[in-house]
């Protein structure tokens, strides 16, 4: 499993920079792709630091730099930062809840060649949405920031994480995306990491409910092609293979946190025993091809059976090690998202078993919770 | 049902109205009652309603209009004059349509199709308020039951309906813009059979109430008639306005509802396709740059990145809002002394590919 010689050549550039600039965040989504234990503030890069990774990021060859979080915009030097990625030939997409200080910023935004907005939204009903994100008023100011970007003349792009408590408002999020007028509406089905984990059984919806939704966004589709476009992230559980996860481990993207460290994917940290190495330590180059926690996983040769004779190995790449890990107990093994792995059965069980029960409540997203993953204390299946 | 109940005040309209005191007074009576005035009937026309409460409008409304030739028939049953009955058999005719398609109902189904319903869905009538069924019944059983007058004169609220409609119809096409003019045609045709019919009715009444007592039988079927407009609206606005009350079983949103006709470019061509003259362009978030990385041209859009071949670097330079589809060929063509016909049709399937990705626009 390690054997991997970092073969430096071999390593084509990453195009993608997940840039998490800040865990702070006015909302409180109960699927939130932070880790458990968040960033404070205290903790983040300073404003020349993230210059100085764009910089790095630019020469490595990426092209699309994500302005996420937490919320982005939650951070005073956002516009500086995305001017420097203009300056950089840089596209700039920034990921928002839209609430807090984005709408006052967006202006500024778009005069220094902010080039995509992606909002989220949590729900069509505003009752239902606001409990969702745990932020009352929110729907408001989300609309009102939508209808800006577009006033303004930038692309949008809506993003609707689906899970039980909304999966029945999967046609509304496409009513309100043509009516918002946006350019892409992605309906991502939840992904079981962090947050969601916790969360799983409050947000688990049943193989009924996904077929529908499935068929909504295909039918959809169809009719508003050149008008919409509408990606679909299927969930992982019910699904026949399992996907690329971020193109493949150390292929296309990386991923910064607030406090710098660097990460093959947002959820990569649960994974035991990765070393993961610091933008303040290291250039990015360097971590892209020689860091430990990218090479760890890198390529085919890592695999165990049945991933290593599969014909897919290189089209999914394996699937998600850190749903091996959590599902499997071994970040090696095969996705059990897959079909094809012995444990496919059992979450797909799993996965039906908790749909059909009352849904818990919500565990927040809050900073400095005590929260733990469940992972390091059970076994995982 | 038939328990009668004393008038207050009746003794102030004990006097015989002239004919055109009677007409007066029942413009009176829609002037005040008439559902133009409901709250939901302005929202509807001040384009202030959802997608989803036009639906739960034109759902109901279906119902009334699927009863009207009933309830016309019931009338017609009872007239003892062979030329009223051509005159008034007119409006089955008008609503039933004389083959299969045509129609007032089938337009009103076009209507409600055209806002996304599926069309048996709507034609089974169960997501209906109980509302509009009670509302629409009383009408009914009020036409067989009440004097020939009174159920004439019942019918004169469309004495008021040519103005409402043409607020409809500009009201709605100017504020909704899933609301298509084919998808209004009904009101088209409204337009000139709702005073045709009005006319003759209430001439009938003003012939036909010659005492106090018929003349106040009239003004009151009037006003019945107003109430089952205005009652309607009231349970429209109590499930999908506010407080938002669905009763169970009545329709909620995302039931009863197919996939849409695809969005029509103006051409008639799926929205995205381009056509010669079109002048393309890169929208704001769509931008080519050269990747030294990777030694190539890439276009750089939302969460995605295009790589581009010499020949779509070629196109795709002289896309800049300014030269059209045809200018872009000629322009190929003569840098490399080509057909400019043939490169024409082959940058439209690329064009066209870009613009249905909605990367680039016209």
């Amino acid at each position: 499993m390690n054997a991997v010689t970092p073969q430096r050549t071999a390593v084509p550039a990453p195009v993608g920079l997940l840039a998490e600039l800040t865990h702070r965040c006015p909302l409180r989504c109960p699927y939130c792709s932070n880790p458990l234990e968040l960033d404070r503030r205290s903790k983040e890069l300073d404003t020349e630091t993230w210059q100085r990774v764009l910089t790095e990021a630019a020469e490595l060859g990426v092209l699309h730099v994500h302005l996420s979080g937490g919320e982005p915009t939650a951070r005073q030097d956002i516009v500086a930062i995305t001017q420097t990625c203009a300056k950089l030939g840089l596209y700039s997409n920034l990921i928002t809840s839209g609430v807090g200080g984005a709408l006052e910023k967006l202006q500024a935004l778009y005069d220094v060649g902010l080039d995509h907005v992606q909002l989220s939204v949590q729900g069509v009903d505003a009752q239902n949405a606001e409990k969702i994100g745990g932020l009352k008023n929110a729907q408001p100011q989300k609309m009102k920031f939508a209808e800006t970007v577009v006033a303004l003349g930038l692309p949008l792009t809506l993003n609707s994480v689906i899970h039980r408590g909304n999966i029945h408002e999967v046609e509304g999020f496409i009513d309100l995306a043509v009516k918002m007028g946006a350019k892409r509406l992605e309906v991502a089905h939840t992904q079981y990491y962090g947050w969601a984990y916790v969360n799983r059984a409050a947000l688990m919806p049943n193989k009924a409910e996904v077929d529908r939704s499935i068929r909504i966004v295909e039918a959809a589709r169809e009719r508003l092609k050149g008008q919409l476009v509408i990606d679909l992230v299927v969930p992982d559980y019910y699904a026949k293979y399992p996907k690329a996860c971020a193109g493949g481990w150390g292929r296309k993207l990386m991923n910064v946190t607030p406090q710098g460290k660097v990460l093959p994917c947002h959820a990569a940290e649960m994974i035991p025993n990765l070393e993961f190495w610091y933008v303040t330590e290291h250039s990015l180059r360097d971590i892209w091809t020689n860091a430990p926690a990218f090479t760890a996983y890198r390529g085919t040769d890592w695999m165990q059976e049945p991933c290593r004779s599969c014909d897919r190995r290189e089209k999914d790449w394996g699937g998600c090690r850190c749903q091996a890990l959590a599902l499997a107990g071994d970040a090696a093994a095969t996705d059990p998202a897959c079909s094809l792995s012995p444990l496919h059965a059992k979450v797909r069980a799993l996965a039906a078993e908790e749909a059909a029960e009352n849904p818990p409540d919500y565990v927040y997203r809050t900073i400095g919770s005590n929260v733990r993953s469940p992972l390091k204390e059970e076994a995982p299946l | 049902m038939n328990a009668s109940f004393p008038t207050p005040g009746a003794d102030a309209s004990q006097r015989l109205l002239s004919p055109e005191e009677l007409e007066a007074a029942l413009r009176d009576i829609g002037a005040r009652r008439y559902h133009n005035l409901h709250p939901f009937h302005r929202l509807l026309h001040d384009g202030k309603l959802g997608k989803d409460q036009v639906r739960a409008w034109a759902l109901n409304r279906y119902y009334y209009q699927a009863m009207i030739p009933v309830k016309d028939a019931a009338l017609l049953a009872r007239l003892p004059d062979a030329a009223l009955r051509r005159i008034w058999r007119q409006r089955i005719v008008d609503h039933d349509g004389d083959h299969e398609g045509d129609g007032g109902i089938e337009r009103w189904l076009k209507l409600a199709e055209g806002v996304g319903f599926a069309r048996d869905y709507v034609l089974s009538t169960q997501g209906i308020l109980s509302a509009t069924r009670f509302s629409v019944d009383a009408y009914v059983h009020f036409v067989s039951q009440k004097s020939l007058l009174e159920a004439i004169a019942s019918s004169l609220t469309e004495m008021f309906s040519p103005t409402i409609i043409s607020e409809r119809v500009a009201g709605m096409l100017k504020n909704y813009d899933f609301i298509t003019k084919e998808t209004l045609a009904y009101f088209d045709k409204r337009l000139t059979q709702a005073p045709r019919d009005a006319d003759f009715a209430l001439d009938y009444v003003k012939r036909h109430a010659t005492t106090p007592d018929l003349q106040r039988a009239a003004m009151d079927a009037l006003t019945f008639k107003c109430t089952v407009l205005w009652t309607q609206l009231d349970a429209l606005y109590f499930a999908y306005v506010a407080p938002g009350m669905v009763p169970p079983d009545a329709w909620e949103p995302g039931e009863g509802l197919v996939a849409e006709a695809p969005a029509r470019g103006p051409a008639g061509a799926p929205a995205g396709t381009l056509v010669a003259s079109d002048v393309p362009r890169l929208p704001r978030g769509v931008r080519m740059r050269f990747d030294q990385a990777r030694d190539k041209h890439v276009l750089l859009a939302p969460e995605r990145t295009f790589d581009l071949d010499d020949n779509a670097v070629a196109v795709l330079s002289l896309v800049d809002g300014n030269r059209s589809v045809a200018q872009i060929a000629q322009a190929l063509a003569e840098t490399y002394a080509a057909d400019a016909t043939v490169i024409e049709a082959d940058i439209l399937v690329m064009l066209t590919d870009l613009a249905q990705k909605r990367v680039l626009e016209r």
